[in-house]
């Protein structure tokens, strides 16, 4: 069987990535749902999930250091290329990316590699369906590898239940998080919002999907926001054949649905159906 | 004196606020460390700004040195060099840089190359203050590299520094923040807004960062922030009203305290706050 897995992405943040996301979860049918920003997660708001399973994650492991062993030689400071342990021979968790050079290097084995917990992954249901989501400690690595286990585990359980559809909220930026979302996803939804920066933005993203060779859409949020810009966008867009999915403009009642704690597309549904969210939604599947 | 500007959530004013401190406070520097979406520069107005690029190393192996002993790439935690049966294959993008593989190789067969995985701008803004920001290569995992070097570029403690740092609580929102004085988070007045900040807050007391708040929209959402700020003993620094004037100059890239000059005593005062906050300490 075929999965549909749609990624809602953006490049830059607070275009409204988790608002569209979440107002699509309860018109798809056979769905599961993944939160994918591991850092800063907030669809469960929205979905008020019962939490079923909760599980550790191990990220790489990290350098602890036997000060009863250490003869402070510093050799394993000078080897860090991530600067991750001071003159005093102090190691900072934060910065330590687990390659094991100290570990390698020390001549009195007083450093070993150990299984550091970086975050937990949550199973939950929700009135819409399962729902895998995380939630990175803060300050912490490897949130690419958090991501790509979130989705993994989401492709698993859609596979045992037989679920065609996937939706996954992503992350902001370009880099490790982002492309651990799109990686072999099938369609991808780039959330822009109409300003010079969304514009900016969009471009790079855009290009980052495009290795990929990804089927992509656009949304336009808060379009009337200025009107010299949107234009700008779907200028962009027809020069780049990308299909401009839909174009949401600026509204407070969006916002009083998320403080109220409730999908802005059930809310305020006549809102949605006039600007053509639901022709939308059918492109989608 | 550097200061980071930071969110935890996307878009909710970092560099709205960070491109108002530096053109109301005189002499200082800003630094965009947002390396895969900087948008900073576009609202300074940077002029002809000189680049160089940021490199980072991989592995390269010498074939008839080589013995295939598989040392490399059981030491690399990375998968970034795997050998197989004829050779050994790099995979220079999952390649962290460590420099493990070259040290474990019995046969000398290894040496680096460098990459560029994006580059650093310096200049001046079109309001004459120094400006510096990082971009990052498309299709680059990660772009710590380019916030290391970036933070080269702060000054000694007579000027002061604003570093527009990067969404998110993980490794490049760490590097950007990491050695900073004092953090000035930016959030919003809404269940989102609330929900990333905490995880931002969390990070900065792990850091041992003194930091502040600064409302953005205020108006637009709820009461839940000033709840949490309260209960969590949060100095609130100032409020930007939420107002669609100032969405739309944001919207045509201008920083909004330029063109209503009401509200520049709002950063002044701020910038204040913190800095008879630190003499205090």
């Amino acid at each position: 069987m075929n999965i549909n897995e749609i990624i809602v992405i953006s490049g830059k943040g607070g275009t409204g990535k988790t608002t569209l996301a979440a107002s699509i979860i309860p018109y798809l049918d056979d769905l599961i749902i993944a939160d994918c920003d591991v850092d800063a997660p907030d669809l469960n708001i929205l979905l008020d999930p019962q939490i079923k399973f909760t599980n550790k994650f191990v990220g790489l492991k990290k350098a602890i250091i036997d000060s009863d062993k250490c003869v402070h030689c510093g050799l394993c400071q000078t080897h860090c290329k991530f600067s991750a342990i001071s003159k005093d021979i102090i190691l900072s968790q934060s910065k330590c990316e687990g390659c094991g050079v100290c570990e390698f290097i020390c001549p009195n084995d007083a450093i070993s590699m150990k299984d550091a917990v970086v975050g937990e992954l949550y199973e939950s249901s929700t009135n819409f369906g399962d729902f895998l989501h995380a939630k990175l400690i803060p300050g912490e690595e490897t949130s690419g590898k958090l991501v790509a286990e979130v989705r993994k585990k989401a492709k698993a359980l859609a596979l045992l239940n037989n679920k065609k559809n996937i939706i996954v909220d992503g992350s902001p930026g370009i880099a490790c998080n982002v492309i651990s979302s799109i990686t072999g996803a099938s369609q991808v939804i780039i959330v822009t919002e109409s300003t010079f920066s969304g514009l900016h933005d969009l471009k790079r993203i855009y290009e980052l999907t495009k290795k990929f060779n990804l089927k992509v859409q656009v949304v336009i949020n808060k379009f009337d926001l200025s009107l010299h810009h949107s234009e700008m966008i779907e200028k962009y867009c027809s020069e780049n054949n990308i299909t401009i999915g839909l174009k949401i403009p600026f509204t407070k009642k969006i916002v009083s649905s998320i403080v109220s704690k409730t999908i802005p597309s059930v809310g305020e549904k006549n809102f949605f159906k006039d600007i053509g969210f639901f022709n939308f939604i059918d492109s989608l599947v | 004196m550097k200061i980071a500007v930071l969110s935890g959530k996307g878009g909710t004013g970092k560099t709205t606020v960070t491109s108002n401190f530096a053109v109301n406070i005189k002499n200082s520097i800003s630094i965009d460390s947002d390396v895969e979406e900087p948008n900073l520069h576009i609202f300074m107005d940077m002029k002809n700004p000189t680049s160089k690029p940021v490199y980072t190393l991989y592995p390269s192996i010498d074939k008839d040195l080589c013995t295939l002993c598989g040392k490399c790439g059981d030491f690399c935690n990375y998968h970034a060099i795997i050998p197989a049966k004829n050779q050994v294959i790099v995979f220079s993008e999952s390649c962290h840089d460590c420099g493990g593989c070259k040290l474990v190789c019995p046969n000398g067969a290894i040496t680096y190359k460098k990459r560029e995985i994006g580059k650093i701008f310096n200049g001046r803004s079109k309001y004459d203050t120094e400006l510096h920001y990082g971009l990052l290569n498309i299709g680059e995992m990660s772009g710590v590299k380019i916030i290391n070097q970036l933070k080269n570029y702060t000054d000694s403690d007579e000027t002061v520094t604003f570093i527009d740092s990067p969404p998110g609580t993980s490794c490049a929102t760490v590097a950007a923040v990491e050695d900073t004085d004092y953090a000035v988070i930016v959030s919003e007045p809404t269940p989102f807004g609330v929900s990333d900040m905490k995880m931002v807050v969390e990070m900065l007391r792990q850091m041992k960062i003194p930091f502040g708040l600064i409302i953005n929209k205020s108006g637009l959402g709820d009461e839940e922030i000033y709840h949490y700020c309260k209960d969590e003993n949060i100095e609130i620094l100032g409020e930007i009203p939420f107002d669609k004037k100032i969405a739309e100059l944001y919207a045509h890239g201008e920083i909004f305290s330029v063109s209503i000059p009401k509200y520049k005593d709002l950063f002044n005062n701020i910038y204040k706050k913190i800095v008879e906050g630190r003499r205090s300490l």
